[in-house]
């Protein structure tokens, strides 16, 4: 069993950038239409921002409000399918036989956007890169309990995935949509009670998948938990039950 | 600016992303790393692997010149038309 004490969070995908905006879709969630709309980050110069990728400006836009100005805080970014675009233009590129382009073979690893996030906020303590499956949001929580434990005061977690080129399609079926997700937790204790932010149990159980059908990523569901007050969440995924329960 | 300048201005604007920045932006004469533009040496790979495939030359990574040639716009521009003309003879 785990306790996050989520103090914050921040959530972007296409169309998707205000409390108001996610309100609604999370009273009739849709597949926003894609599009190739991008956070400006127009927080960074345009020296800083030209080896941002678009998953490097979702992560950037959701997690940055969220780390205090002289702030240290480890960072956990998930993501199951990662830079797909970047992966899909270089194999293009090799497949061509041209040379590739330094920057971006520099910058294909699944860590380039956690090195990104630490350079251009100074960050100096620890990060952790995770891929997994379906339940990759549940996975990175797991890592963001074990940092508390360890004693981190606070974790700040991101999960994001993009949009995968079309070739694709029939491998990577579970991103409807670009979507990142900040959340800034702390472990759950007494003294939380008085404080703004929500508190979540979050416990993994055996089982198996029998749903038929995929609902939401799993990190859009917990969304959508979030902006319309729902106490329970299961995620099932193989033999895993990922149980979220709010605590009141 | 002559007008192989202003080219090799643009093409490094495009090359490395620099969103917002115009080629007014670059005078020929401002160094492009450190201190000036403020480029890396991850740009000047990526800067010579544009120039190559736009001008059809050869740069040598090796090349103690390789330094000199990419300091300013005016000094790539200088270096590139020597090599147009190097290969016209």
């Amino acid at each position: 069993m785990m306790d996050f004490h989520i103090e914050q969070w921040r959530a972007w995908a296409p169309g998707l950038d205000s409390d108001d905006a996610w309100q609604a879709w999370a009273t009739h969630p849709i597949i926003v239409p894609e599009g190739d709309a991008q956070p400006s980050c127009d927080f960074l110069s345009a020296m800083q921002r030209r080896r941002l990728s678009r998953l490097a400006r979702m992560t950037l836009h959701v997690a940055w409000p969220l780390c205090g100005e002289d702030e240290q805080l480890p960072l956990v970014f998930a993501s199951r399918h990662g830079e797909t675009p970047r992966t899909f233009a270089l194999l293009s590129e090799a497949a061509d036989g041209q040379p590739l382009s330094p920057t971006q073979f520099g910058l294909s690893v699944h860590n380039a956007i956690a090195g990104q996030w630490s350079i251009l906020r100074g960050q100096r303590g620890e990060s952790v890169a995770i891929a997994g499956e379906a339940d990759t949001f549940e996975h990175a929580m797991v890592e963001a309990a074990a940092l508390l434990s360890e004693g981190a005061p606070a974790v700040l977690v991101v999960i994001a995935e993009e949009r995968p080129p079309a070739a694709y399609d029939d491998w990577i079926d579970d991103v409807p949509f670009s979507y990142a997700l900040a959340l800034r937790v702390r472990g759950s204790d007494m003294a939380d009670h008085a404080q703004a932010g929500e508190r979540w149990q979050l416990r993994l159980e055996n089982g198996r998948d029998h749903s038929a059908d995929r609902t939401w990523p799993h990190a859009l569901d917990f969304v959508q938990a979030l902006y319309r007050r729902k106490d329970t969440l299961e995620h099932p995924w193989k033999t895993r039950r990922w149980i979220w329960q709010r605590v009141p | 600016m002559n007008a192989l300048q202003q080219e090799i201005t643009q093409l490094i604007i495009d090359t490395l992303n620099l969103e917002d920045v115009t080629v007014e932006d670059i005078p020929p004469d401002q160094p492009l790393f450190g201190e000036g533009l403020g480029l890396d040496s991850v740009d000047a790979l990526e800067l010579a692997l544009a120039l190559q495939k736009r001008y059809d030359i050869r740069i040598a990574s090796d090349s103690k010149d390789a330094r000199q040639h990419f300091t300013t716009v005016a000094s790539l521009a200088a270096f590139v038309q020597a090599q147009r003309d190097a290969c016209a003879n």
